[in-house]
């Protein structure tokens, strides 16, 4: 007899065979049988909070709540009896007696809504015609369902001043009816922990500490409580008033290499929100605050460049696309050849990195392109490629799965909040999660066992630990490389013990650990680390880059040495191959890297540039003979430039996205770009074939997509020769300070979207960043 | 000051959740009162939010979140109290003293609670000032008790 055993009951006259453990209400639900609820949610753990699913089963005294009794083999349920309507229009009246009901009940609520809208945008919600919730409210769809006429309690309103005060969603707990979604979904979910119930009795509401406000009380701003609420009390700013959604697009993010699904509800040509579909409370994929919140922000964002912009005597002009185009070509022309770079963004899609680098290696002639996060180390990419087609098994949702987590230089807290959200999640589970990086963060308070080795000794600090796991402790290089990177035996004792007795073992790699002097040599040891777990039992490495995808970029070719699917220039075949497949002559001098190429402007390196996105603003750009930015924005680089295209966001577009745990996703385009925006394939395409060059006819994604497709295609999972041994590797002093950090990031430089800085482009940002 | 603090909860293991209310109870026993930094210490001993010990502190009105004054005042609203016109003593001692039930005044003379019941009904209306109670109590009265206390 196994536990997974079926059982079967009856529910209103109708037998239902589920699995041993549902509740009664899983079982209504899986009939199709509706009960009416308020504090349940899919995913979060019953509350029995609203009352509302109250049911009537024979042989037990009272009425229990259907979403926390447990199905019992040949129980008979009645939902639908005239004592349980009745019992359940009294608790709604009850609920209400706290929320403003007035035109909830009120006769007239359909002529209201058709002719009285401009009782709207009242600064206090007093009423449906009032609140942003309106025709989104499951207080509405519960009285329709219940017929509730009247409610016989007079309204007892609250008081509560309405906090305005957070960043991207208002409060007002006048409407709260303490289903406690919000404070669940903060603490199971997100494991936030940001909401409480505070107070007893009549005065509870949901709230923080002291009632600071949600920036002070450590708020992430995921926005998982706005998606859950089911009145208007957690309210979007973003989306309020805009109406309700007419249409629901599921897309990628590409905010960050999670890659999280995301739904994007329109109105028009609108975003109304990011969030669960049109009807739906719970959001599967739960999203963090760039996604939900900050997406919205730039696509809407009232400075985004919508016509083609040429700078003529030094002030910008807007001309046509036809035009523009001419203009670029005709510069262009003259460019071809080695004195030709092409920076891009890792926050692209394959397809627009992929026609990118194409025009540069097809029509420019230049192998000139990187993308301006790569690594300051060109064959990093290269040697990380074994790494992750090797040990992509691992998905980023899995992360709890392992026995243990070990941390390696990364603050997942900014660069990857659902990575830490899973970590938290481990955490809470009673998961093993070692954190090793050179400063607390956020995540430290996750950890069991915490180290901070001196940053820039990343190698050595992993070299030590591999000797600690090979217990040679007392060798004389491991002292040294112990003392270099500030740390004791004692130090790394707990660490070599959670580690050996982990049989499930996954590693997150932070850029930091590659980001500096000796990027090949921390590979080298994270191979043997991997190997040396590996023997044991399951071993992933998971590296996250610090903007977009790294690696997706470098396979989409945008790599001064790389040609699509880790092809090399210098291998002679690949190029045969390439200029076969393009019909095209690639030359196979190696590239520039973008810090090459921005190194040698102005000497007889690069003289034109191509940029798409933003980088820091560099005096030594002034000195480019052309430089064509691609952006949404007109940013402090467009000062040196001298066309300016304006392109379309991602969910303005199309494509394919790489995220960090090998997955190929969909992006799906929610709404059009504004005025005359174009998207890059479909930029790129006209203006080769204004510089004579085919190939590039493929404005529509789906074109380019078939053509990379087969060449990008990860090697499925093969074992790589330099994974299956150990390699010899030994401490190393670092020569100075000079390499470390190479490009330094301060954290809220995370929020960067095509290098664009999210923070400076969004008020609600700086308000979050100042607090 | 902070010391105090951490010697109380170092004595409890860390992330123990199970004894938060003690701890909470030994910081009100020392400092008189919840305070802010005191919650932080907890959370990061304990490695649970400042909201969730808030949240359970706020439930039990044993726990005060308000420095208190020299002398507390406590006015019982109890069934037999409230009869005999409680919300009047409530409303005059207010205006007197100028403060609202869970707050201390401005210099520190006075806190005042309200109450359910000191279990002396038959001496309704009652208000307890420190330890001392006064019974069958009326506007007038509650001036001449409060000039007792300084």
């Amino acid at each position: 007899m196994s536990k997974q055993k079926n059982i079967t009951a009856i529910i209103d006259g109708k037998p239902v065979q589920v699995r041993k453990g549902s509740t009664v209400l899983d079982a209504a639900q899986k009939a199709g049988i509706y009960i009416p609820t308020l504090c349940y949610l899919e995913n979060l753990k019953s509350y029995g909070g609203c009352r509302l699913c109250v049911v009537d089963i024979k042989g037990i005294k009272g009425f229990p709540t259907a979403c926390t009794t447990p199905l019992e083999a040949g129980m008979e349920i009645q939902t639908k009896t005239p004592a349980l309507q009745r019992l359940r229009g009294e608790i709604l009246e009850l609920t209400l007696s706290e929320h403003p009901y007035t035109c909830l009940v009120c006769g007239d609520k359909k002529d209201c809504a058709d002719f009285m809208h401009t009782t709207r945008k009242a600064s206090t919600i007093t009423g449906c015609n009032f609140c942003t919730s309106n025709g989104d409210c499951e207080l509405q769809d519960l009285i329709e369902t219940l017929e509730l006429k009247d409610v016989r309690f007079p309204i007892s309103y609250r008081g509560i001043p309405p906090e305005r005060n957070n960043p991207f969603y208002d409060l007002d707990y006048n409407l709260c009816i303490l289903c406690g979604r919000c404070v669940r979904i903060c603490n199971e979910e997100r494991n936030s922990n940001v909401l409480a119930f505070i107070q007893r009795g009549n005065n509870t509401i949901v709230g923080t500490a002291f009632n600071e406000s949600q920036i002070d009380a450590d708020c992430e701003f995921c926005g998982a409580c706005v998606d859950v609420c089911p009145t208007g009390s957690i309210s979007e700013k973003m989306g309020k008033w805009a109406g309700l959604p007419d249409r629901s697009t599921e897309t990628t993010c590409t905010l960050c290499s999670v890659g999280c699904t995301m739904n994007i509800n329109t109105r028009g040509n609108r975003i109304v929100n990011v969030g669960p579909k049109p009807g739906e409370r719970t959001n599967p994929h739960q999203l963090c605050i760039r996604g939900k919140f900050l997406s919205p922000d730039i696509i809407h964002h009232p400075s985004r460049v919508t016509a083609p912009l040429i700078r003529r005597n030094g002030k910008w002009v807007e001309v046509n696309w036809d035009e523009a185009i001419q203009y670029t070509a005709g510069k262009l022309e003259a460019y071809r050849g080695n004195r030709f770079g092409m920076i891009c963004s890792a926050q692209d899609t394959l397809e627009e990195n992929y026609s990118l680098q194409k025009f540069s290696r097809k029509v420019m002639h230049s192998n000139n392109v990187d993308l301006y996060s790569s690594y300051p180390d060109k064959d990093l990419v290269m040697k990380i490629h074994p790494f992750l087609s090797s040990s992509f098994h691992g998905r980023t949702m899995d992360i709890n799965k392992a026995d243990t987590i070990l941390i390696l230089g990364a603050d997942a807290s900014v660069s990857h909040p659902l990575v830490e959200n899973k970590i938290r999640k481990a955490f809470a589970m009673g998961r093993n999660i070692l954190y090793a990086n050179p400063f607390p963060t956020r995540t430290s308070k996750f950890a069991n066992h915490e180290i901070n080795y001196t940053a820039g000794e990343e190698y050595n600090f992993l070299y030590t630990l591999l000797a600690g796991i090979a217990a040679q402790f007392k060798e004389a290089g491991v002292v040294k490389a112990a003392k270099l990177c500030g740390l004791t035996e004692d130090d790394l004792k707990p660490f070599v013990e959670v580690l050996a007795k982990s049989r499930n073992l996954r590693i997150v790699v932070g850029d930091d650990m590659l980001r500096n002097g000796t990027g090949l040599d921390v590979l080298r040891a994270l191979g043997n680390l991997s190997y040396l777990m590996g023997q044991k039992g399951k071993c992933n490495i998971m590296f996250t880059g610090y903007e977009g995808n790294l690696y997706a970029g470098a396979l989409a070719g945008a790599h001064p040495d790389i040609l699509p699917g880790f092809d090399t220039v210098s291998d002679a075949k690949a190029i045969r191959k390439w200029n076969h497949k393009w019909d095209a002559k690639l030359s196979n001098t190696s590239g520039f890297s973008c810090d090459e190429m921005l190194a040698t402007i102005g000497k007889d390196g690069i003289s034109a540039l191509m940029i798409a996105g933003d980088i820091p603003m560099d005096p030594k750009l002034k000195k480019l003979k052309f430089l064509v930015q691609l952006n949404m924005f007109r940013t402090g680089l467009s000062d040196y430039a001298d066309v300016l295209l304006p392109v379309t966001g991602f969910p303005e577009n199309e494509g394919h996205f790489l995220t960090l745990d090998g997955t190929i996703k969909k992006l799906r385009r929610a709404l059009p770009g504004p005025g005359k925006s174009k998207t890059i394939p479909a930029i790129i395409s006209i203006l080769a074939g204004a510089m004579n060059e085919s190939g590039f006819s493929s404005s529509r994604t789906g074109v380019i997509w078939k053509e990379i497709e087969s060449s990008i295609m990860l090697p499925a999972h093969k074992a790589i020769n330099e994974m299956q041994k150990i390699q010899s590797i030994k401490p190393k002093s670092r020569k100075g300070t000079r390499d470390y950090p190479i490009r330094s990031n301060i954290p809220y430089d995370h929020f960067r979207y095509r290098g664009n800085s999210l923070t400076a482009l969004v008020t609600d940002m700086q308000t979050l960043w100042k607090g | 000051m902070a010391g105090s603090i951490v010697s109380i909860i170092g004595k409890y293991t860390p992330r123990d959740k199970s004894n938060l209310i003690a701890i909470l109870q030994n910081v009100q026993k020392k400092k008189g009162y919840i305070t802010p930094e005191a919650v932080d210490s907890i959370a990061n001993h304990l490695s649970i939010s400042r909201s969730q010990i808030f949240g359970v502190a706020s439930f039990y009105s044993q726990f005060k979140f308000y420095p208190p004054g020299r002398n507390s005042i406590k006015i019982c609203l109890g069934t037999a109290c409230h009869v005999q016109g409680g919300d009047f003593l409530l409303n005059a001692l207010k205006s007197e003293i100028g403060i609202s039930p869970n707050e201390t005044t401005a210099d520190g003379r006075f806190d005042l609670e309200r109450v359910a019941c000191l279990g002396c009904c038959a001496l309704a209306p009652v208000v307890m000032v420190n330890d001392a109670i006064f019974s069958n109590m009326s506007v007038v009265k509650l001036k001449e008790i409060l000039n007792q206390y300084e």
